[in-house]
């Protein structure tokens, strides 16, 4: 579904990614894992046309991405879910999800899909009328996977869902990520909960200094020395947590 | 024990009306004050005041979605009198609409300057904006990071455009006759037609701008551009085209207030300047950056600086309205409707 080959892109003049290698297969979920500062990010927005990519690949769904403005990447049906709960905090619920759902041509499709996204996210139709910013972490975690959906995505990327929210929430959040691969589309999940990460996906990349370190399927990635030292701890290393 | 003194909310709104109250009771002192000088003042305060909101709204559009503030944007109001000027004349100098409108010549004339005012300001501005501005943001960073720049050529647009009128139009200044038929009697108030067609088309175009905005798809989309391009990117919004779009509104509005105002007084090539600056007070007294904050700024403004003129002294009209800025930076540095600090990421 995605291929990135070779990408290196960066902030301005400073590089992040130093020719980063990915495959992401259709309908599976993968793990994109590493720790801060490492480059994460910059593949999902370098992914979703946010910033330029200096060289490389990026292919999805059998087309050249590399480069597209945004609106046309997510016009092809890759969409990115940033970190850090971005939602338009003065606009009601309701408002924010028909947003999502921008490059819709059709009213009946947009209903369809506002209904499907109440479907996976009961709460946001109980708070449908509020003002985002009157939400929970969690409520605006679901609203902004609710809002990637909107637009009816072959596949999404989420940035970090699980970032500052309850254990119990984020076991939901996943829960329903699951079923979002279940009815057909792609997930790509950057996350540094690395052990929710793994039991999650089917398969899991390790990036570090911009490069992918360690890949492979993730029951494997789960007992692979490097990963649980840098990551899961026991290694008795001072990597991150 | 001065320092630990907190300045919230209430203590700016207390003040504020304790400003009020002092402004009114002082009015109400002066020798002229009386009913119906009360009405005129009010009337006419309202009518000077959706023009300024109409050109602060305009101000504060390009400010939320450019994040710079338009220094230019007083020319695009000159140059739309002009346009509406023009657009007249050269209808009621033709045989053409005499034959069709015997009776209403002047209305249908003034009507499609006002239209032509505000189409061809609103494509003027986008032009602006797609050949000036934009290639500043090239070097990346968008419109934030080339914020300094933007001012700078904003001011530079500003020379440019006025020479440039002054060379089409010369710096004579233009009667502008729109002749719309006799002053009407209002409650005991003789209105002339113009600050009758100014109050209607000014709450008109208002209110399809409200209803533009909040319930129209491309609305949402200016909405969502102003607050965030990065979440605007992300959901699929086309960003540099709705950029255009906000300027090219805001420059519509400017157009067609500029056409209102222009029968009240002249069409001159240096009226620019001194709108835009009344603007820019009431875009401030209402709150930088929002749009109802814009139109209320612009009826207090011209409110405020009505009733001064009238009852205090006529000599000293211009100061008013930046009196007024100046108090409320003062007491209520966000303005009426302002926030603190624009949230962004």
């Amino acid at each position: 579904m995605l291929k990135i080959d070779g990408l290196i892109s960066g902030y301005g003049s400073v590089q992040i990614l130093n020719g980063a290698n990915m495959k992401v297969d259709a309908q599976s979920i993968v793990a994109l894992l590493g720790g801060n500062g490492t480059g994460k990010s910059t593949i999902l927005k370098a992914c979703s046309g946010l910033i330029r990519s200096w060289s490389g690949s990026i292919n999805f769904d059998g087309e050249d991405i590399h480069n597209n403005p945004p609106h046309k990447i997510v016009e092809r049906g890759l969409v990115q879910v940033t970190q850090g709960k971005d939602v338009f905090p003065a606009m009601s619920v309701i408002e924010n999800l028909r947003l999502g759902g921008f490059v819709l041509n059709s009213k009946q499709k947009l209903e369809d899909n506002l209904e499907k996204v109440f479907d996976y996210f009961p709460r946001l139709n109980e708070r449908k009328n509020q003002l985002a910013a009157t939400l929970s972490g969690g409520e605006l975690q679901m609203l902004c996977i609710g809002r990637g959906l909107m637009s009816n995505p072959k596949m999404i990327m989420l940035d970090e869902p699980s970032a500052a929210l309850a254990p119990q929430i984020v076991l939901d959040i996943f829960k329903n990520i699951n079923r979002i691969r279940k009815d057909g589309l792609t997930v790509l999940v950057v996350e540094q909960n690395v052990r929710m990460a793994l039991l999650l996906a089917d398969y899991g990349y390790v990036i570090k200094d911009g490069v992918i370190k360690v890949e492979g399927e993730s029951k494997k990635l789960m007992y692979d020395d490097t990963v649980k030292d840098s990551y899961l701890g026991g290694g008795g290393t001072t990597a991150n947590v | 024990m001065f320092k630990t003194f907190k300045f919230t909310r209430k203590v700016e709104n207390t003040l504020m009306l304790i400003f009020t109250a002092i402004f009114l009771i002082y009015i109400s002192l002066s020798p002229d004050m009386s009913i119906d000088s009360l009405k005129g003042v009010l009337v006419i305060g309202v009518t000077v005041g959706i023009i300024y909101g109409l050109v602060a709204v305009g101000i504060s559009l390009i400010y939320t979605g450019l994040d710079v503030v338009n220094f230019s944007h007083g020319e695009f109001f000159m140059i739309g009198a002009f346009t509406g000027l023009t657009v007249y004349n050269f209808l009621v100098d033709g045989e053409l609409i005499y034959a069709i409108f015997p009776e209403a010549y002047g209305v249908v004339g003034y009507v499609i300057g006002l239209f032509f005012a505000f189409v061809l300001m609103g494509l003027f501005g986008v032009l602006i904006e797609r050949i000036f501005l934009r290639p500043l943001t090239k070097k990346g960073g968008g419109y934030t990071v080339a914020g300094m720049g933007i001012i700078i050529c904003g001011f530079g647009l500003s020379v440019i455009l006025q020479n440039v009128a002054y060379i089409i139009w010369n710096p004579t200044a233009h009667p502008f006759h729109a002749d719309l038929g006799l002053p009407i009697n209002i409650a005991g108030i003789t209105l002339p037609m113009t600050y009758l067609w100014m109050l209607v088309t000014g709450f008109v175009v208002a209110g399809a701008l409200y209803f533009f905005l909040n319930k129209t798809k491309m609305g949402l989309g200016v909405r969502a551009v102003a607050f965030s391009k990065d979440i605007s990117n992300l959901v699929g919004i086309n960003v540099p085209l709705y950029i255009s779009i906000i300027f090219g509104i805001a420059c519509a509005l400017a157009g067609i207030a500029g056409t209102l105002v222009g029968p009240t007084y002249q069409v001159v090539v240096y009226m620019g300047y001194i709108i835009l600056l009344k603007a820019f007070a009431s875009a401030v007294v209402g709150g930088f950056g929002s749009l109802p904050g814009a139109i209320v700024g612009g009826f207090t403004v011209g409110l405020f600086e009505t009733a001064c003129s009238f009852f205090i002294s006529g000599s000293h009209k211009d100061a008013y309205a930046f009196l007024l800025m100046v108090v409320v930076l003062l007491i209520k540095p966000t303005g009426f409707f302002g926030v603190q600090v624009k949230m962004k990421a």
